[in-house]
């Protein structure tokens, strides 16, 4: 395993090196006069071009670019060329927001997946019909539509929760939960749809087989053949499509987080950019890329650790 | 099976709980000190820097600079300018040297002294820097006399320098921080307002205390003030639904009525325009251009009643000048000069030997896509046919200083006089990128800046009518700029800038 682990890892460097220099590439094709966007149409053609001598961004591309990596190496990631915040702070401050949020939204919406896939699988007829029709729901749905309608109910109008900004937990329980809930209800209800329909599939089949029969038959009851057996079988490939999942919540909570004001790197992303701060714009594209790396290895091993019969190679 | 009454039990007490959870905390509850709590606003855009040499900013960035730091001079909420750090100040006779005698006692947050040495060093750290407005600072020496005395020197004239020492050019950092890396986050200034680092997050949470030490406490009518940054309009509009806010910056005057619906109560100035830039007028790009009756033509094509209509839902106010309102050089009857009429529009082309119309290419972007289809439309009417080129994000200002476009839409601010000119008028200023060069219009720019005060109004005012007459624009209306405030708060808005004065919001009670 340990072997394993090392070389998820040492791919995962390559694979993040990889993106680093196309993100980069990718910032300066799009063109555009970055030192003007800091300064806004009030700078004189002169302050653009110090502006633009100080960044650096009359250098060559490469060269720019091998500064960078010399610096990220030692885990400087320089500093933001609007706001002069360091990128490291930047992205960790907001990091523990988003990660709130999408891990929030994953474990509700994996919980209450296997509840309503195993509901649909166990029951069939009119409630696995139910539960197939708020899957689609769920799909069909643009989860900023979900998430404006539970503003003006739940914040708005019940005045339940925040309609805006984001609590940290150290400093109010309560107002944490106030301020993440609906983000995560929102971000929630396409995923729920995507694997309850997964749980769902994996348990008819594997009620289907004989071991289950057979357990059965030893008196063990419904349930606990369900919750300690079937969803064992049937649980991994719900984890690939609870890391799938994942991996899309975090693309998902740029949405939420714009329209709930709520200081996450899905914001950061957008507003770095749309302004073409790249310092900030390369230190989330390495954030994002390591949090994927890692989920992926967790999941990995999650499925080993539920069938032993699944190799880790 | 399933406990569906504890379940249910379980979420109605977790919905009690929750009810109380979503406090606004908006607070304007009074405290020990006699001021309400807290002020919360809304703005749209984050500061950059606080190093004030990298990012000092007014316009829609005013308050988190004016929170902690101090202008040498401000302005009331007439928009009058009034003694700040500088109590005085008087130019010498040929306007060349300003002299500024500072207020006794103030010392910066970490608290070193605020006197002349760090208030040339602060002005020197702003000039040579690459803040937006750095230029306007250029060539000007700056000297401590004394401990309380600092001159200005420049080589010619600036009109505009008393005005610009009340916004960005005129805020103070403590020489002390210039050299931390951490200044840019961590400001240290003589302001209102200490900013509360740990609770804050860069870029969309700005929380202050009232500073202990201030010079001039009575004017601070909070013990705390906290800016969230609302770059999304629905954003906004839910923040103030929930009354998460006592005051807010309202970037689409759509969403007004439904502000107002929420009991709030809107203030308004009018700063910016959006209009047709003409910039080509020698005619390099567009020979077209060149002529007089073409551009007049072009400012007789718009039905400016009904853009202002279709594109701001009528707030705001029609204008033929660029000049603001609330300057000397506005003249109400000036905005009668190209009336709506499309046949004298063609007939003018036609007379400047186009009766077929021409070509005109200019930039478009999807964010104003509605104004961009109205203006071709409008122009199509005279025989103009417009060719638009989206040149990408990022791009537009860019490559309309390239210059790349003969003309161009732009909603541009209706500076103060002598920033106007230096800004849209003069050879040199920053949105007369072919540089174009008229001698009347050189001799009105020189009457303002070396005449005396009667001499420089005469010329501003002969200097709009003049540009307005040669059609140099094609401004469409005024834009009002809208701020909000809850039930809880009162605000006199000032007229000079797109943002309040943090000083002049006060609690009702």
């Amino acid at each position: 395993m340990l072997s394993f682990i090392l070389r998820r890892l040492a791919s995962g460097v390559v694979l993040v090196a990889v993106i680093s220099f196309l993100a980069f590439v990718l910032l300066y094709a799009g063109g555009g006069d970055i030192a003007r966007r800091i300064l806004g149409e009030n700078a004189t053609a002169e302050t653009v071009a110090k502006k633009t001598e100080e960044l650096g961004l009359n250098r060559p591309l490469l060269a720019q670019y091998g500064d960078w990596v010399t610096s990220a190496v030692t885990g400087d990631l320089g500093r933001s060329w609007f706001t002069g915040e360091l990128v490291s702070v930047s992205v960790s401050g907001r990091l523990a927001v988003t990660l709130s949020i999408v891990l929030g939204a994953t474990i509700v919406s994996a919980i209450l997946a296997v509840v309503l896939g195993v509901l649909a699988a166990r029951r069939g007829g009119i409630i696995d019909g139910a539960v197939q029709f708020l899957s689609l729901v769920g799909f069909a749905v643009p989860g900023f539509l979900i998430a404006l309608f539970l503003v003006l109910i739940f914040a708005i109008n019940l005045g339940w929760f925040k309609a805006t900004g984001y609590v940290p937990i150290t400093t109010s329980a309560t107002g944490w939960i106030a301020s993440v809930t609906l983000p995560v209800v929102a971000l929630s209800l396409g995923a729920i749809a995507t694997v309850a329909a997964q749980v769902r599939g994996s348990v008819i089949d594997a009620m289907s087989r004989d071991y289950v029969r057979t357990l059965r038959s030893r008196g063990l009851g419904m349930r606990s053949v369900i919750y300690k057996h079937v969803l064992r079988n049937a649980g991994g490939p719900a984890l690939a499509v609870l890391a799938v999942q994942f991996v899309g919540l975090l693309g998902g909570a740029v949405v939420v987080e714009q329209i709930f004001a709520i200081p996450g790197m899905g914001q950061l992303s957008v507003r770095s950019t749309t302004l073409g701060d790249v310092p900030v714009v390369m230190g989330l594209v390495i954030a994002f890329a390591i949090i994927v790396v890692i989920v992926n290895l967790l999941i990995d091993l999650a499925q080993a650790a539920l069938n032993p019969k699944v190799r880790l190679s | 099976m399933f406990r569906w009454k504890a379940t249910a039990a379980l979420t109605v007490v977790a919905a009690l709980a929750l009810a109380g959870c979503a406090s606004g905390d908006t607070g304007s509850g009074g405290s020990d000190s006699g001021r309400a709590d807290r002020l919360t606003l809304t703005a749209i855009a984050a500061p950059t820097s606080y190093d004030i040499g990298q990012g000092a900013e007014w316009g829609n960035r005013s308050p988190f600079f004016q929170a902690v730091f101090d202008t040498l001079l401000s302005k009331d909420s007439a928009g009058e300018t009034q003694p700040w750090l500088a109590t005085e100040w008087e130019y010498n006779d040929d306007n060349t040297v300003l002299t500024l005698t500072l207020r006794e006692g103030v010392e910066f947050s970490d608290g070193t002294p605020l006197d002349a040495e760090a208030v040339v060093a602060s002005l020197e750290h702003f000039r040579d820097g690459t803040a937006p407005q750095a230029a306007t600072m250029a060539g000007k020496e700056f000297a401590a006399v004394d401990a309380t005395t600092v001159t200005i020197t420049q080589t010619a004239p600036d009109p505009s320098l008393v005005n610009l020492l009340s916004i960005a050019p005129g805020l103070i950092q403590a020489p002390s921080s210039f050299e931390n890396p951490d200044a840019a986050t961590d400001p240290v200034g003589s302001g209102a307002y200490i900013l509360d680092t740990a609770s804050s997050v860069t870029g969309t949470t700005y929380n202050y205390t009232a500073n202990p030490d201030y010079w001039n406490a009575e004017v601070v009518q909070y013990d705390n003030l906290t800016i969230n940054v609302l770059e999304d309009v629905t954003a906004t509009v839910n923040a103030i639904k929930a009354g998460e806010a006592n005051g807010a910056k309202i970037a689409d005057n759509n969403t007004i009525s439904e502000v107002e619906g929420a009991g709030w109560t809107i203030e308004s100035n009018e700063l910016d325009f959006q209009g047709l830039l003409l910039l080509d007028r020698a005619g390099t790009m567009a020979p077209e251009l060149a002529d007089v009756k073409v551009r007049q033509a072009i400012n007789m094509a718009f039905d400016r009643e009904a853009l202002l209509q279709s594109l701001q839902s009528g707030y705001g106010t029609v204008t033929e000048q660029v000049f603001p309102a609330t300057s000397v050089a506005y003249d109400e009857a000036l905005d009668d000069t190209y009336p709506y009429d499309p046949d004298a529009a063609k007939d003018l082309l036609a007379e400047a030997g186009y009766p077929d119309g021409f070509d005109l290419n200019m930039m478009s972007t999807p964010a104003f896509q509605t104004t961009f289809d109205l203006v071709a439309q409008q122009l199509a009417d005279i025989g103009i046919t417009v060719n638009y080129t989206d040149p990408g994000t990022g791009n537009f200002i860019t490559d309309m200083l390239a210059p790349k476009y003969p003309a161009t839409w732009m909603a541009l601010e209706q500076n103060p006089d002598w920033q106007l000119i230096n800004f849209m008028i003069a050879p040199s200023a920053t949105f007369n990128p072919f540089g174009y060069e008229d001698p009347t219009v050189d001799g009105y720019i020189q009457a303002v800046q070396f005449g005396t005060p009667e001499e420089s109004d005469a010329a501003l005012a002969s200097l709009n009518e003049y540009i307005v007459d040669q059609a140099w624009f094609a401004p469409f209306f005024r834009v009002q700029g809208t701020f909000a405030t809850d039930a809880n708060t009162d605000l006199e808005f000032w007229p000079t800038n797109a943002y309040p004065s943090i000083f002049d919001f006060s609690p009702k009670n």
